[in-house]
């Protein structure tokens, strides 16, 4: 079932996300919030870049006169190369594949060029502040304030970074200032670290504002992540459940199903008899509808008052042990009252704390079958004792007149009866093969067991078979001694057997030679051999010798006579005396039936 | 086993021809005195007038079946003790059985060999006491 394997629910991220939005920005992740500043601070790049350039073109052609010209030329030239590398940097950065794994080694990279940066003002600050006139003092200063409070918004996404860009533009000037001797300069050099220090403030409390923007956004990225894969697995769990329920609903309407359109009656009842439920099949069995029963006790409906199986007795006693009752015969009440031979299979419901649920009862009206039993037996009888009678007479006829009993018959005639004689043995002996196996079938076949010594049993077996084997010039033989073992096994059946093996040994061995009997014992049981030098069972008829009706060859019939059912018969009876049979080719031709049964005990000499 | 040789045969028995067979294996193979009774009605009576040593009963005739005539001459003043030989042409050993634990002296199925008939009642003379 799909439900059972589907993952629980899990409830968690759900809680979490109905948190206050600090423990939310909490489950952001900081290498992603940390590539996410760097990413803006990179971005700000060429808006700096151009700044500086521009500032710096007009803080060059400002500042210009003879007397330092070629510090100016060196400072531009300063401008220009760390804005070149600011740019090789730019470049670097957005062609980089690796922009989150290394965002600290990008955000070092930047802070290096902000301290380039910064520090191309410094040294504009601190070496032209100096040697220029009052008007072009005015235009630096403005100049650096200007440039340094650009640093906020381009730096926000890192304090100290703008901490480390306008302190290394601060401090030299604010040295050059308190140096300079003026009273005017001095103050404003006290002033500068001020300002500087809120900038500081400034860009810390933004740095702080951008942080958590962040952080929320990557929190949020990551609670919509959570949330779609939560919903996936919702989704998941419901086609689960739906599938599951599916199965559920057919499997019901299976059973359903088959209870309706069962051919057994099937009826449910509850620890006291009470009717609870039934089926089609049930309603037709016993007369009544559903409805008309359903509420009713069974034992006080369905069953006459002298019903001596099922009573209320045996109920009770069925409810305490609540172990299954399989084919419980008992007599039950129609609606119309009949009464009908109804066989029981009753299995309790018991859930797992092992409380009886209900009850169902599988039933089944047998009053034909058990009439067809009646009338079968009756016809075997009837057909056993009609066919014997006649035989009686034919056979008794035939022998009398073979024997000479009654005068001496010549030739042909002498002939013509020994035929009629023969024939009329072999239709006895199909009828006594059909009603072996029609009890032995039917299960009503009892064996009569008693004590047999096994040598006893061979020689006798060669004794009566004697003179069958004559007729075909074949001899009896025992081979090698005889376990002194005695059986437990029914006398004549066994006989049977023998004389069956030994017989059809003898039909099929070639004139002159014999059939050897052989013993021993193996594992406490004890293998009967019948060895002939006969042509062999075909390979095709291996298969189905032990069936009935098995012939190899339908003229073997006719020249050797046999009904086809000797060997099935053994078969069945060797088995019913747990023993088992078979057939082997025997080396240098000719075949071995031979079949074990189990030894009762060794016969002690004493 | 009784002191004199098995001699008088009586055999109940409706068919005609098994009448005739049995007649001769038992008179001519088995050298014995045979009445043949062909109405188990009037059998008690033709048994007590032949004195027999041995009753065949047919198992299955019209009328009266063997068993009730077994028990009819257990119910019979000189034929309570009378040996009584069941013959059937009915093959159940379960009903063998159930003749044999009527306190029947032996058990013969149909058909028999009219050969052997006269040995095998003679067998089942030698087991009477």
């Amino acid at each position: 079932m799909t439900s059972g394997s589907a993952a629980p629910v899990d409830l968690a991220p759900t809680r979490k996300a109905s948190a206050r939005t600090e423990d939310v920005s909490g489950r952001a992740d900081p290498q992603r919030v940390l590539a996410d500043r760097v990413d803006q601070l990179y971005s700000q790049m060429p808006l700096g870049m151009s700044a500086h350039l521009l500032i710096g073109g007009i803080a060059t052609y400002e500042l210009w006169d003879e007397r330092t010209r070629d510090l100016v030329l060196f400072w531009w030239g300063l401008v220009l190369l760390v804005t070149a590398a600011r740019a090789v940097l730019y470049f670097g950065y957005r062609a980089s594949a690796s922009k989150l794994v290394e965002a600290a080694q990008w955000m070092r990279w930047l802070a290096i060029s902000a301290l380039a940066g910064g520090v191309t003002w410094g040294f504009a600050g601190a070496v032209f502040f100096p040697s220029h006139t009052d008007e072009q003092q005015v235009f630096l200063a403005f100049l650096l304030a200007g440039i340094t409070s650009a640093g906020i918004p381009a730096y926000a996404a890192s304090w100290p970074m703008f901490a480390m860009y306008a302190g290394v533009i601060v401090l030299p000037f604010t040295y050059v200032l308190a140096n300079f001797g003026n009273r005017l300069f001095t103050e404003i050099a006290v002033l500068v670290p001020i300002f500087y220090l809120i900038n500081v403030g400034i860009a810390h409390r933004l740095n702080r504002v951008f942080l958590s923007g962040y952080r929320l956004r990557h929190a949020y990225d990551r609670l919509t992540e959570d949330h779609t894969r939560l919903n996936k697995q919702l989704e998941q769990q419901i086609e689960d459940l739906q599938e599951a329920r599916q199965e559920v609903e057919a499997s019901g309407r299976k059973l359903a199903l088959f209870a309706e359109r069962a051919p057994i009656s099937v009826i449910e009842m509850d620890a006291n008899s009470t009717i609870l439920e039934m089926n089609p099949a049930a309603e037709h069995m016993l007369g009544y509808s559903a409805l008309e029963l359903i509420g009713r006790s069974a034992l006080n409906t369905l069953f006459p008052a002298d019903e001596a199986t099922l009573t209320p007795e045996w109920w009770t006693q069925f409810v305490a042990r609540k172990a299954p009752a399989n084919r419980v015969r008992a007599r039950c009440l129609r609606r119309d009252g009949l009464e009908v031979e109804v066989e029981f299979t009753i299995t309790p419901l018991v859930n797992e704390a092992g409380d009886l649920v209900s009850i169902i009862a599988q039933c089944q009206d047998i009053t034909q079958q058990l009439e067809a039993e009646r009338l079968k037996k009756e016809f075997t009888s009837t057909l056993s004792h009609e066919l014997r009678t006649p035989l009686t007479s034919i056979i008794g006829s035939l022998q009398l007149v073979n024997s000479g009993v009654v005068g001496d018959a010549s030739g042909e005639i002498s002939e013509l009866a020994a035929v009629a004689e023969r024939n009329a043995q072999r239709l006895l002996d199909l009828i006594n093969d059909l009603l072996d196996i029609d009890k032995i079938e039917s299960g009503k076949f009892t064996l009569q067991p008693e004590t047999v010594r096994l040598d006893e049993l061979v020689q006798e077996s060669l004794v009566l078979n004697k003179s069958f084997a004559d007729r075909f010039r074949v001899g009896l033989e025992v081979r090698g001694e005889v376990p002194d073992v005695r059986l437990h096994v029914d006398r004549k059946r066994l006989m049977q057997v023998m004389t069956n093996l030994l017989s059809n040994a003898a039909k099929f061995s070639p004139e002159g030679s014999a059939v050897e009997v052989g013993t021993r014992c193996i594992d406490g049981m004890v293998r009967v051999e019948i060895c002939d030098r006969g042509p062999g069972i075909p390979d095709d008829f291996r298969s189905r010798i032990f069936t009935r009706f098995a012939q190899a060859d339908s003229t073997t019939t006719r020249h050797k006579g046999g009904t086809g059912l000797g060997l099935a018969i053994c078969k069945r009876l060797i088995e019913l005396m747990n023993g088992r049979i078979g057939f082997d080719q025997r080396p240098g031709g000719g075949t071995t039936f031979h079949f074990e049964l189990p030894v009762l005990a060794e016969v002690t000499a004493t | 086993m009784p002191d004199r040789p098995l001699q008088r045969i009586c055999y109940v028995e409706d068919d005609d021809d098994i009448q005739r067979i049995a007649r001769l294996a038992l008179e001519r193979v088995g050298k014995m005195e045979v009445s043949i009774i062909g109405d188990p009605r009037l059998a008690l009576d033709g048994i007590l007038a032949f004195k027999p040593d041995l009753v065949l009963l047919d198992w299955m005739m019209p009328v009266m079946d063997g068993p009730t005539l077994f028990r009819r001459m257990r119910e019979t003043d000189g034929l309570r003790e009378m040996p009584v030989v069941f013959i059937t042409a009915k093959a159940s050993p379960r009903e063998l059985d159930e003749l044999r634990g009527m306190g029947a002296a032996g058990v013969l199925s149909k058909p028999f060999s009219p050969k052997d008939l006269p040995e095998q009642l003679r067998a089942i003379w030698r087991t009477l006491p």
